[in-house]
């Protein structure tokens, strides 16, 4: 025993590691910082550490090139010993991780720990937040599969909508003009490297900072900060009531960063990975994809949004509210830290969180692409095809071969575009139907120029016969031009 | 320690069993590209159900699954209007080289299948006494004239003896309808019928089986009544 209080005398000696022990995990927090509520924070400590160490293992094997990308992570899930499992800790990781710095953030949010001193160690908090933001989507897209293709689609789409230097900006980002294997390259090079090093250089700064100022004492409702007095206060209760983070302070938090690890083990173990879904080709567009569940929302937004306001919403919203987050502790100077005296600060959480909660719902049942292999996969059900003549026979296949079933589902199956037809009869006469295929409305193309007279004829006559059997089909008011035409010359 | 070393010797066999845990991808669920695929049922639900029906029949196209189409149409029909489609009609083309996205291998697959899931034996008497279904093998050209008589004997019942169509049956003689399909649609629905709506094939559509040259001319006299398709969309 002897030896070893002499070699740690030794290393003390050289590199300070009490006081270094003293001034970080075994710094003094006041007793209430001792809080489940505060433990999100080392909880995404712990995710990071999660990532970096199976981020690195997985860069082992990985190949950043769009011929291998996809047949690495199949070699991964499939040959690897344990490579699926490997796959399966980083993206649940991942996961835990957004969804723990989010809830980190909205912890301190409703606690007012942003105020004074700390309004800084918020603002680096928030670049941390979008800097995970960023991992996970270049992590997404460096599975290369069709999800992670398409998710770059609709970035780069965005980013095309930036006034002025739009072209300029997706060229950048993506390496070329188009999705490509420089555009891996660069994500590659972001996810490996760049945005790395910024996390670990801005977490740093967000742990000195915290240090800095100490953790947050747990709101009092009704206590005031005064910047005048709040640092001796802060000082005083640390001497009164303080304890040291390690071992006394922090054993919340090492339940709960043990309780996540599990979580993520379990989750890797018993899920497993996310199965890539196709290699990204663009000529493979048999399947419906999805981004992983933290872009849902954003993805929605876009897919719901009418044209003229996507624009408008990626030139001022995004960047407003962006803008607006790292603004929250300039914005909100009330002296008020507890959430009682704070209905404004409650209202924001709740609205952001349902807006986004609703958004992702919407995400993933909303059918932002359509079903592109409707036309020739999902069939026109009997009950639409007995009863109907040979003409309407015909209309049926003409909705099947000009692909409305891809946007249109008839009875609940087929694409989610646009509405369900299978009563549309009651809604549209004969001629409306007509214009409505031949013109397009809103995002529905217009097929005047794809369609002869006589499919036309064909078509319209089957979506005339879609209406229930008890309820007639739409009468045109005053008859218009075309009647039904069963012999019309044309 | 001694705790420390138990815990190592009982996560050994953890490892060793890692490979049958749940959340191990399963090669079965690997993603195939499409032009992989080889299984009968897939490739028909993906490429033919919207039209054909999900199993083989009451879609609005021909009805596939129809045990006596599948003992008179050959494989090698079946294939060529799968690769080539049919022009002038909705039915696609689906071979890759006419832009459609079938490998060869995969329409032989589907063409035999068909046979191999739906077919069922049929009289050999029966199919060597029935009409040829290809239009390429009906012998000699039909005459529209005696098709117009056979037609008010042999369908007028349901479909009307101009053929504009009762409440049994709908019209065949619109314009819009005749130039919709193809001569071999009309000549294969003349022989097999559609047995799932409620149409007999040749056999049982008259007192008696029609003969092949009926068949023609019925086929020719239905023709016959096509107006030329016009030309220009309605877009103008
Ligand atoms: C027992 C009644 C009946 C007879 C007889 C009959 N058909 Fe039909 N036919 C139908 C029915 C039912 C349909 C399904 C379409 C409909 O209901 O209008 C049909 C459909 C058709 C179709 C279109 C196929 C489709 O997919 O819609 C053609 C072509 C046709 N019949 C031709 C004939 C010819 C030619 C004959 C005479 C050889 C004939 N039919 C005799 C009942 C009949
Ligand atoms: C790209 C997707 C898309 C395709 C392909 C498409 N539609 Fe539409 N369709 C829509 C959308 C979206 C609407 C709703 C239009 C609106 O309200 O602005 C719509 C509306 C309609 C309506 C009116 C429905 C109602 O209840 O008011 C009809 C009828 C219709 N489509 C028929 C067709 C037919 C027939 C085809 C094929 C020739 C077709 N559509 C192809 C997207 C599509
Ligand atoms: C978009 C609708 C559509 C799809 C999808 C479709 N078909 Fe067809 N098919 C048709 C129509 C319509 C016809 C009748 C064409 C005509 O007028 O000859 C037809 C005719 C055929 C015929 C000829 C029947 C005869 O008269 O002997 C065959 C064989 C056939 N289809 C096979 C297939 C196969 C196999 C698939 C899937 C790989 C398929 N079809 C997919 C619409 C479709």
């Amino acid at each position: 025993m002897k030896i070893f209080a002499s070699i740690y005398q030794w290393l003390d000696d050289r590199l300070a590691l009490g006081r270094l022990y003293d001034q970080s995990i075994g710094h003094r927090i006041p007793a209430s910082a001792s809080s489940w509520f505060y433990v999100f924070g080392s909880a995404t400590l712990a995710c990071l550490a999660i990532q970096l160490v199976t981020g690195t293992c997985l860069a082992l094997v990985y190949v950043p090139s769009p011929e291998f990308a996809y047949a690495s992570i199949e070699y991964l899930d499939y040959t690897q010993p344990f490579g699926w499992l490997l796959r399966g800790l980083h993206f649940w990781g991942s996961n835990f991780m957004v969804a723990l710095v989010t809830i980190h953030m909205i912890q301190v949010f409703l606690f007012g720990a942003y105020k004074y001193p700390r309004e800084l160690t918020w603002v680096v908090g928030s670049t941390l937040f979008l800097c995970v933001i960023a991992m996970a989507f270049t992590g997404q897209g460096l599975r290369f599969d069709q999800d992670g293709y398409w998710g770059l689609e609709i970035v780069m789409s965005i980013l095309g909508r930036i006034p002025f230097v739009g072209m300029e900006a997706t060229h950048l980002v993506q390496g070329s003009p188009i999705i490509s294997g420089a555009t891996l390259s660069r994500f590659f090079t972001i996810h490996v490297f760049v945005v790395p090093a910024v996390i670990i250089s801005l977490l740093v700064i967000h742990i000195r900072l915290v240090l800095l100022m100490g953790i947050s004492e747990y709101p009092v409702a009704g206590k005031k900060i005064d910047p005048e007095t709040y640092r001796e206060d802060y000082e005083k209760l640390v001497e009164r009531t303080g304890e040291r983070l390690m071992p006394e302070g922090g054993g919340k938090d090492l339940v709960f960063t043990a309780l996540i690890l599990t979580a993520i083990v379990t989750c890797a173990v018993v899920i497993g990975p996310k199965i890539p879904n196709g290699p990204a080709d663009p000529s493979l567009i048999h399947t419906v994809p999805r981004p992983d569940f933290y872009f849902l929302s954003l993805f929605a937004v876009f897919a719901l949004m009418p044209p003229y306001m996507e624009s408008f919403s990626i030139v001022y919203l995004l960047p407003l509210s962006i803008v607006i987050l790292f603004a929250v502790p300039f914005i909100s100077r009330g002296q008020e830290r507890h959430w009682s005296k704070r209905p404004g600060a409650i209202i924001t959480v709740v609205l952001v969180m349902t807006s986004l909660v609703i958004l992702a719902y919407e995400g993933l049942t909303s059918p932002w692409s359509p079903h592109m292999n409707a036309w020739s996969g999902v069939p026109i059900q009997p009950q639409f095809v007995q009863g109907r003549t040979p003409l309407e026979h015909v209309g049926a296949t003409i909705v099947q071969g000009k692909q409305c079933r891809n946007c249109h589902s008839i009875d609940g199956t087929g694409g989610k575009r646009g509405p369900d037809l299978s009563g549309v009869a009651t809604r549209l006469t004969y001629n409306q139907l007509v214009r409505q295929v031949l013109q397009g409305d809103g995002n529905m193309p217009a097929f005047g120029r794809h369609l002869s007279p006589y499919e036309v004829t064909a078509l319209v006559s089957f979506l005339h016969t879609l209406h229930p059997e008890n309820e007639p089909p739409s009468q045109n008011s005053a008859p218009e031009a075309a009647p039904p035409l069963s012999t019309d010359p044309y | 320690m001694i705790s420390h070393r138990l815990l190592l010797l009982c996560m050994l066999p953890m490892l060793w069993c890692c490979d049958g845990l749940p959340g191990k991808p399963d090669p079965a669920n690997r993603y195939i590209r499409p032009t992989e695929v080889t299984n009968f049922d897939t490739l028909y639900s993906m490429n033919c159900s919207g039209c054909h029906g999900a199993e083989g029949k009451l879609g609005p196209a021909v009805p596939l699954a129809d045990p006596m189409y599948l003992a008179l149409a050959s494989p090698i029909h079946i294939e060529e209007i799968t690769r080539n489609g049919v022009a002038g009609t909705t039915m696609p083309a689906f071979a890759i080289e006419a832009g459609g996205t079938l490998t060869d291998q995969q329409i032989a697959i589907i063409a035999r299948g068909l046979s191999t899931r739906w077919g069922q034996p049929q009289s050999a008497e029966v199919v060597a006494a029935a009409p040829p279904l290809a239009v390429s093998q009906e012998g000699p050209p039909g005459d529209p004239e005696r098709g117009a008589a056979h037609f008010r004997t042999f369908c007028g019942s349901c479909h009307g003896p101009e053929g504009r169509g009762t409440a049994r049956a709908g019209s065949i003689v619109e314009p819009p309808y005749l130039g919709l399909v193809s001569n071999q649609n009309l000549r294969t629905n003349t022989i097999i019928g559609r047995r799932d709506l409620g149409m007999p094939d040749w056999r049982q559509v008259g007192d008696r089986p029609m003969r092949p040259q009926e068949v023609t001319d019925i086929v020719a006299w239905l023709a016959s009544q096509r107006v030329p398709r016009p030309s220009s969309s309605m877009a103008n």
